[in-house]
């Protein structure tokens, strides 16, 4: 005994010690990622392009600050802000001179009796009734500042800030606020919005929301933990292996300069839910072991709950572990690495469930409290009858599932992938309503950029391309969510119409390439050429055309994307190709990738685990029949997002990762433990009976105690974090129901691991 | 050894006598330097973004002087489909606002074109109308800093500062050959003091006795883009007819 006591204190040593080396890792060397640019993968065509377009033509997300004055923006007081707030905006080293758009810096076209005239709307904040009234007129009668940088009722004006998302900060963040909320006051009122600021909040309250919610969450989890255990040195101990394996996973990541990213947040989610369940099966045994044995040594029973336990845990590792492998396949690297490091975590923990945990038994002793469970444990328990009720109604159950399986396909028709990042926050969150609001008045907080693009220089000088561009523009603007557009022909309309004496006949494209080619050259002398240059290259034969949107989620974009695209045959015809660019789209494209491969992925580890379970139970029936709670519980997942109205999106895609992991695990020490009660039991009906009370119980543990601890989220403060919760109760409860329902039935119906007896 | 020293002393008066020559003095030089009293010839810009894309324009321009005031018309060649606009400059030695029209063609009409300043671009190119050459040496305090040979030729360097402080630099550093007071060489600074572009003359000569500058590229180092101009067939007074710098004279192409 002094020896084994010996080699559990230096196991429990040399675990320690590791730890503390990978916490030193995490210390010293993790670092998180926000920038979501990282998050691409680089080499995709579609962001490659993305990022050139933004290059070529400046595209930037835009931050923007809306001015409300409710008896009008045309006062002294708010023009000298609008100008103050641009000019600021244009000092600050994140910004280039021409990414700030305002009232004051915008471009005013006018035809006079001189000729076209660009200049400011006005310079010298207008103080005279006259002096304002003027300026009141000349934006009414201009397009291309009506409607866009005042709103159309004249009560709110809005100051656009182009932003390299590189550049966009933490400090920036509280910066940029704070200095907008300064010119608030006096009749004014001050809105902050736009994509950058969206993102911004976001990475702030994601995070800050978790930090409150996960110390209750373990403390819920602690607490049923050992309600279930009633040991604390159990509940401890099982604990330590979780909270282990993710410092080690962690640690790992810190050491190997792997950065943490948003999804990275999900490893410890994965470890809890199938870490806590190997501690829970070892104690189970243990208690097992400890009552049918009462007078035996801790060194004894530790060696025969490792000899029962080791293969169905290595094997439930294993195959959980194949699974979140699987996610390599995927085109997002941090999804990738999500995968790996949970997988090692995996790993860790059932490494740790067989080593470490025995040491702590050995090195403290273990002390069973046996309670009224006990009492009913020999008696014919709920249990039993839970199982007798669900062996003789099989058919309900069949039925159920057929129907929770056709009910969950129709769901899963109608789930729909959201790169939105608005919808993350509550409906009557600040942020929202703002949203709203500068949407009611302008055109859109999103941005939808079209780049066309020919072999042929000077193409975009030529009218018949120009108003089919126009024509594009007009359609697509007829839809609810898309405020308005911009692009050359935009320019091109309005100075025919200021160059013949201000007519509304003349608002639309020049007849003829001559008079394109000399309108242009005219705005050149005349303006700054680096307007130009956000809509057309020098060559003509690239233009960007912008459409701003009222939503920044996947149905909208692909709403006006649908319009869009009616026209590319049309463009095609000319020899002219259609892309598209910016922030909103990268992130549709990217929403795709990562539900293409968490599908891929997910169908992948199917067929692994098909195989898997086929070759552990030679059997291919019971690898079919081993699969059948992963299949339900990932449909289930699916069919409740869809019809619940729940968008799929980076983490919620994830989630179904542990439909796999938790189920593979019920389904191996399920049938692992029947197939050795079968061997050594008379009938079939006592196996199943000792298989569900013994393994069965172990699972029903597992699954209430993530359950208790994930519910807790249905309380935070932001919304994806109770998605989450929500989603991994789920998942928990359908693998356990699947296993110890539907599952049970069939294997005990289809009579497996019966072929040794029969030849006896 | 009198003689010697009579010599040196006489030496070391002149070198010093040369030396001497002030920053406004250069400047004076410079802008005095003789011209004609009128200029034609072929002019080609050539605009290059910062994705090396060009836009190349050729034109044929016709200057000439009215007691100080300049008269300048440019008629372009090329491309094809701004053939035949016209652009005129009138600017006045008094300071007022330059008066400028343009022809288009395609709308068969001459119209105005108003320019706030003179420190806007000049049709899109990293020039602007003053870099063209026509501020005058009073408008800035000049300070010789030093003497430098860049390319092999002697060169002033000069700091010119303007008076006015809410022009568009806030200091231009001028390289002036010594020889025959051509710049060689000009670094504008914007209003923070950063440098935002350079002018390099790559290519001058004299024709018909006047210095002439052939060929020059303005580089803005902030926005990364560059213009060069390329002068050719360049003529000196050829008695440019007055009608040619008329509104109706734009309109019947060079």
């Amino acid at each position: 005994m002094k020896h084994q006591k010996l080699y559990a204190a230096l196991t429990i040593v040399i675990t320690l010690v590791v730890t503390a080396f990978f916490l030193k890792e995490i210390r010293h060397n993790a670092r998180m990622e926000t920038d979501l640019d990282e998050y691409m993968p680089k080499t995709h065509p579609a962001f490659l392009y993305s990022d050139q377009a933004e290059e070529w033509f400046n595209i930037k997300d835009g931050i923007l600050i809306a001015l409300e004055n409710k008896n009008g923006i045309y006062n002294p007081q708010t023009l000298q802000k609008i100008k103050d707030i641009s000019k600021a905006l244009q000092d600050m080293p994140q910004f280039e001179d021409n990414d700030v758009t305002s009232l004051y810096t915008a471009d005013n076209i006018t035809g006079s009796e001189y000729g076209l005239e660009v200049n400011s709307f006005y310079k010298r904040v207008p103080k005279s009734e006259e002096k304002l009234e003027e300026l009141r007129v000349n934006v009414r009668g201009n397009d291309m500042a009506y409607g866009r940088v005042v709103s159309e009722d004249e009560t709110v004006a809005l100051v656009v800030a182009g932003m390299t998302d590189s550049l966009f900060t933490d400090t920036f963040y509280q910066e940029i606020l704070s200095f907008a909320n300064e010119y608030e006051g006096d009749g004014d009122k001050i809105y902050v919005a736009g994509r950058p600021i969206v993102e911004g909040t976001m990475g702030k309250l994601g995070p800050k929301d978790m930090k409150k919610m996960v110390p209750i969450v373990i403390l819920v989890i602690t607490l049923v933990l050992f309600l279930l255990l009633r040991s604390t040195r159990a509940t401890i101990t099982t604990l330590f292996t979780v909270f282990i394996s993710t410092i080690w996973a962690f640690g790992l990541m810190a050491a190997l300069g792997v950065p943490i990213f948003a999804v990275s947040t999900m490893i410890p989610v994965m470890l809890i839910a199938i870490g806590v369940a190997y501690g829970i099966y070892f104690y189970n045994h243990l208690k097992q072991y400890y009552r049918d044995k009462p007078e035996t040594n801790s060194w004894n029973a530790v060696k025969h709950v490792l000899k029962v336990l080791w293969k169905p845990l290595m094997m439930a590792a294993f195959t959980t572990m194949i699974g979140f492998v699987s996610l390599i396949t995927s085109q997002v690297f941090p999804i990738k690495y999500f995968g790996l490091f949970t997988a090692f975590g995996i790993s860790i923990a059932f490494a740790l469930t067989l080593i470490f945990i025995p040491a702590t038994i050995v090195l403290f002793g273990y002390k069973a409290r046996h309670g009224k469970i006990n009492e009913d444990d020999k008696g014919y328990t709920k249990i039993n009858h839970f199982t007798d009720r669900m062996l003789s109604n099989k058919k309900v159950i069949y039925i159920t599932v057929a129907v929770l399986i056709v009910v969950s396909i129709f769901g899963t028709s109608k789930v729909w992938i959201n790169s939105s990042f608005l919808s993350n926050f509550e409906k009557d969150s600040e942020i929202v309503l703002t949203d709203k609001f500068v949407n009611s008045k302008f055109g859109g907080t999103s941005t939808l950029n079209v780049v066309l693009e020919s072999e042929e220089s000077g193409v975009f000088k030529q009218p018949k391309t120009l108003e089919l561009i126009d024509k594009m523009q007009a359609e697509t603007v007829q839809l609810a969510k898309v405020g308005n557009s911009f692009s050359l022909a935009d320019y091109l309309k309005r100075m025919n119409k200021v160059m013949n004496a201000d007519d509304d006949a003349y608002y639309r494209i020049p007849e003829s390439n001559e008079m394109v080619a000399q309108y242009l050259l005219l705005y050149e002398m005349s303006g700054d050429p680096e307007n130009l240059a956000k809509v057309v290259n020098y060559d003509y034969n690239r233009t960007n055309i912008t459409f701003q949107l009222k939503g920044d989620d996947s149905r909208t974009i692909n709403e006006a994307l649908t319009v869009i695209q009616k026209y590319e045959d049309q463009f095609s015809e000319q020899g002219i190709e259609m892309n598209y660019a910016g922030s909103g789209y990268k992130a549709l494209v990217f929403t795709g990738l990562i539900l293409d491969g968490q599908i891929k992925s997910i169908i992948l580890s199917l067929l692994i685990v098909l195989a898997l379970l086929s070759v552990m139970f030679r059997s291919f029936k019971a690898g079919l029949i081993g699969s059948l709670p992963i299949i339900i519980t990932a449909l289930i997942s699916f069919g409740v997002m869809g019809l619940f109205n729940i968008p799929l999106s980076t983490t919620t895609a994830l989630l179904s990762s542990i439909a796999i992991g938790i189920g593979i695990d019920y389904a191996i020490h399920f049938m692992q433990h029947y197939r050795t009660n079968i061997a050594n039991m008379e009938h079939r009906h006592d196996a199943i009976h000792f298989t569900m009370k013994q393994t069965g119980k172990a699972i029903l543990y597992n699954a209430i105690v993530v359950i208790a601890g994930f519910m807790v989220l249905l309380f935070s403060v932001f919304p994806p974090n109770r998605t989450l919760g929500a989603l991994v109760s789920l998942n928990m409860f359908t693998s356990l129901a699947g296993t110890l329902t539907v599952m049970m039935i069939l294997v005990y119906g289809a009579k497996l691991f019966m072929k040794k007896k029969l030849k006896k | 050894m009198k003689r010697v020293i009579t010599i040196l002393a006489v030496l070391l008066i002149a070198s010093q006598g040369f030396a001497q020559l002030s920053g406004d003095e250069i400047m004076n030089k410079v802008y005095n330097l003789p011209t004609g009293n009128d200029q034609q010839g072929q002019l080609t810009m050539t605009l290059i973004n910062k994705s090396g894309e060009q836009r190349v324009r050729k034109l044929q321009q016709y200057i000439k002087l009215y007691n100080g005031d300049e008269k300048k018309v440019m008629f372009f060649l090329a491309p094809a489909d701004v053939r035949g606009t016209s652009f005129m400059n009138w600017s006045y030695a008094d300071g007022r606002d330059d008066d400028q029209w343009i022809y288009l063609p395609a709308l068969k009409r001459t119209k105005r074109i108003s320019s706030d300043s003179k420190s806007e671009s000049f049709m899109g190119s990293d020039f602007t109308y003053d870099d063209l050459g026509d501020r005058h040496p009073s408008e800035d305090t000049h300070k010789l800093l030093r003497e430098e040979t860049i390319d092999g030729k002697a060169c002033y360097v000069v700091e010119s500062t303007p008076k006015d402080d809410t022009y568009a630099y806030s200091k231009i550093i001028s390289w002036i050959i010594k020889d025959n007071f051509m710049g060689a060489k000009r670094e504008f600074y914007d209003e923070d003091g950063d440098l935002l572009k350079t002018l390099t003359v790559i290519k001058y000569d004299k024709i018909d006795g006047f210095w002439t500058i052939l060929q020059t590229e303005m580089k803005n180092v902030q926005k990364n883009h560059k213009t060069e101009m390329k002068f050719e067939n360049i003529q000196f007074n050829q008695g440019i007819s007055d009608n040619k710098f008329t509104e109706r004279g734009m309109t019947l192409g060079s």
